[in-house]
């Protein structure tokens, strides 16, 4: 599979990441790591944030949609 | 402000609501009923117009208020918005020593809230007529009789709480939904027993209130709706605790 923003400029190498959310190819160039936060417990007991973080590949796109840029 | 204060006041306004919509709708259906001939001592108004209908009635009405409220504050303070269940998951250590004292008083707290603001919202009709949709045991049910229906109740809401929600093995998702049908079903049964209350909080709030405002006074059966839910749902704690066995993971 090769880069989907690579490939519209006209460049073509191997993606090494899909996008979680959109499912694009990606190389190293344009795969954006996010780090999630992740909640333990809710109803019956208070939700509580957990020190460990969920790892999320992103496309520049969906990266920029999700920080509100 | 700290994050317990924050899940106190998620507690307070829980059980404002549920008071406020829940025994509210026993009151209204009081007021509604209010010189009807009920044909029965048995019969104290609800029922009187759509015989158990009402009682359906009522617990519909605390049934979709529960399953707002757990929805809504669920994640924020766990939605107890009841003495018994904080109390049960205390005993069987799922919940903190240290936090328990301070649920129980906003809870206490929020139910005197509800019963306030439904009395300022219905007028004094709701005290006098409706006494707030305060519970108490009906004509022919004895002190004990009460204390066992509650305990009953109680002890089915709890296993159910267990159930679809502290076991990690439940279903995600439908907590809210069937322990608020679970309520509005209970209600239906002994609802003409002893008011159906299954919550200390939901009790005391219309109690006070009435107190204060000219109503009944009914402290005398207090201790039911004390004993009761509370025996109900600490043994019905440690009961799934003893039949889920390593299915329910303390906390």
């Amino acid at each position: 599979m090769k880069c989907y923003v690579c490939a519209k400029e006209g460049r073509s190498p191997d993606a090494v990441a899909v996008g979680i959310i959109c499912g694009m190819g990606l190389c190293t160039e344009h795969a954006m790591r996010e780090e999630l936060d992740m909640w333990e417990g809710g109803y019956p007991f208070p939700a509580r944030r957990v020190k460990a973080k969920i790892p999320r590949i992103l496309c520049p796109e969906c990266y920029h949609a999700l920080k509100g840029k | 402000m700290s994050d317990l204060a924050k899940r106190c006041i998620a507690e307070l306004t829980g059980t404002a609501l549920l008071v406020y919509f829940g025994a509210g709708a026993a009151a209204i259906t009081l007021m509604i009923a209010r010189g009807t001939d009920t044909g029965t001592p048995f019969n104290s108004g609800i029922g009187a117009l759509g015989g158990l209908g009402d009682w359906f009635a009522i617990g519909m009405a605390f049934a979709i208020v529960i399953a707002a409220v757990i929805y809504s504050m669920g994640r924020v303070s766990g939605a107890h918005i009841n003495p018994a269940v904080t109390i049960a998951l205390w005993a069987t250590k799922r919940f903190p020593p240290g936090e328990t004292g301070a649920y129980i008083v906003a809870q206490l707290i929020g139910g005197a809230l509800g019963s306030l603001l439904f009395a300022a919202s219905a007028g004094m009709d709701a005290v006098t007529v409706g006494g707030l949709g305060a519970t108490a045991p009906f004509p022919g049910i004895g002190y004990g009789q009460a204390i066992l229906a509650e305990a009953i109740g109680t002890f089915v809401l709890m296993m159910v709480i267990m159930g679809v929600a502290v076991d990690k093995k439940a279903p995600q998702g439908f907590a809210g939904l069937v322990i608020g049908l679970t309520v509005g079903g209970v209600i239906t049964t002994i609802g003409n027993l002893t008011g159906s209350s299954l919550n200390t909080a939901r009790t005391f709030g219309p109690y006070l209130i009435d107190s204060l405002l000219g109503g009944p006074d009914l402290w005398v059966y207090f201790p039911i709706y004390v004993i009761g839910p509370i025996v109900g749902a600490v043994v019905a704690a440690f009961f799934y605790g003893y039949i889920g066995g390593e299915a329910v993971t303390v906390e």
